[in-house]
């Protein structure tokens, strides 16, 4: 293209009156081909323009992960709340009537109170038996209270 | 509308939003966290966006407007946001690392510019929108517009022009 189109075209850009086709011819110019000194300051600002094109939005872009995260904590708080109720309910910590007379027999039913009472006091007896010693002491003090009167 | 339907409508333009927000505020991160956050908004309102003829310029003003309100804030916090965007040189031709500092150059010449003026050089020399789209989004009428593009383009230059003869003499 001859240099005094260039130039016209170039006063008419600085006053903001060319159109978006004349703005592609002059980048054109400017970005391919020897450029006159005197116009060196015009070939770095479309040089300036055409790399700040190459910037770009590298994030992936997403658009629902709020959204996302308020569901998925919603449902775990809500499962949270349930299986809570749902164990503390259970029912295995009350008395269940079913697991209260096992022996139909009233015969066998004495049997097996007197056997388990037997038990128990035989154990009673055997803890018993080792407090025995504890008379002593009984002993010890009556015997200095006896010098003492 | 579905996600894959509006991902479709975003997905040409992110990038020009992405520009836009990192135009004016600087940083990398804030721009990246800016672009996110208006696709966010827009997917909340996107039964209303349906109806709107033109999303890409609705987008481009919801991205020019969270980006100023962001700028707001900071200012209001008494905090400037400062870019960390510093990227090695590695080996390159002394040729390359001289355009790569003139565009660093640029870049700042650019920052410099009031914000108006920066919007509107990078709606339409960067992004090459028209004027009318330009109009749309910025909410003003075409001369204004074009005047400010005018003063943006000539403030550039005469930077640049500034800085060689310096570096000159």
């Amino acid at each position: 293209m001859e240099l005094d189109k260039i130039e016209r075209l170039l006063e008419r850009y600085d006053e903001g009156e060319t159109s978006l086709a004349e703005e592609k011819l002059l980048r054109e110019y400017f970005l391919n081909e020897e450029v006159p000194e005197h116009l060196m300051s015009y070939k770095l600002m479309f040089m300036f323009s055409a790399k700040q094109v190459e910037e770009t939005f590298e994030k992936k872009t997403k658009v629902n992960s709020t959204n996302n995260w308020y569901t998925w904590s919603s449902i775990a708080a809500i499962l949270i709340i349930a299986l809570g109720i749902f164990f503390f309910n259970d029912s295995s910590r009350t008395l269940n009537e079913s697991d209260l007379g096992t022996i139909s027999d009233e015969e066998l039913a004495l049997q097996k109170t007197k056997e388990t009472l037997n038990m128990v006091s035989q154990f009673m007896n055997e803890g018993k038996s080792d407090l025995v010693y504890l008379k002593e002491f009984n002993k010890t003090t009556n015997r200095i209270i006896e010098i003492d009167q | 509308m579905k996600e894959s339907t509006f991902l479709n409508i975003i997905d040409p333009v992110k990038d020009k939003m992405y520009r836009m927000a990192l135009r004016l505020l600087t940083s990398k991160e804030a721009a990246e966290d800016a672009t996110q956050e208006v696709i966010l908004k827009l997917w909340k309102r996107k039964d209303k966006i349906k109806h709107y003829a033109n999303i890409e310029a609705f987008a481009m003003t919801v991205t020019k407007n969270y980006c100023l309100d962001q700028l707001k804030l900071k200012q209001n916090n008494n905090l400037r946001i400062v870019h960390q965007n510093y990227e090695s040189h590695h080996a390159s031709l002394q040729t390359e690392i001289e355009v790569n500092d003139e565009m660093q150059w640029l870049g700042r010449i650019v920052a410099r510019l009031p914000e108006q003026q920066k919007m509107i050089f990078q709606l339409r020399d960067i992004e090459q929108y028209d004027y009318d789209e330009i109009a749309k989004i910025m909410d003003m009428n075409q001369t204004a517009i074009r005047v400010a593009l005018s003063r943006a383009r000539k403030a550039i230059r005469e930077n640049l022009i500034k800085k060689h003869n310096y570096g000159i003499r």
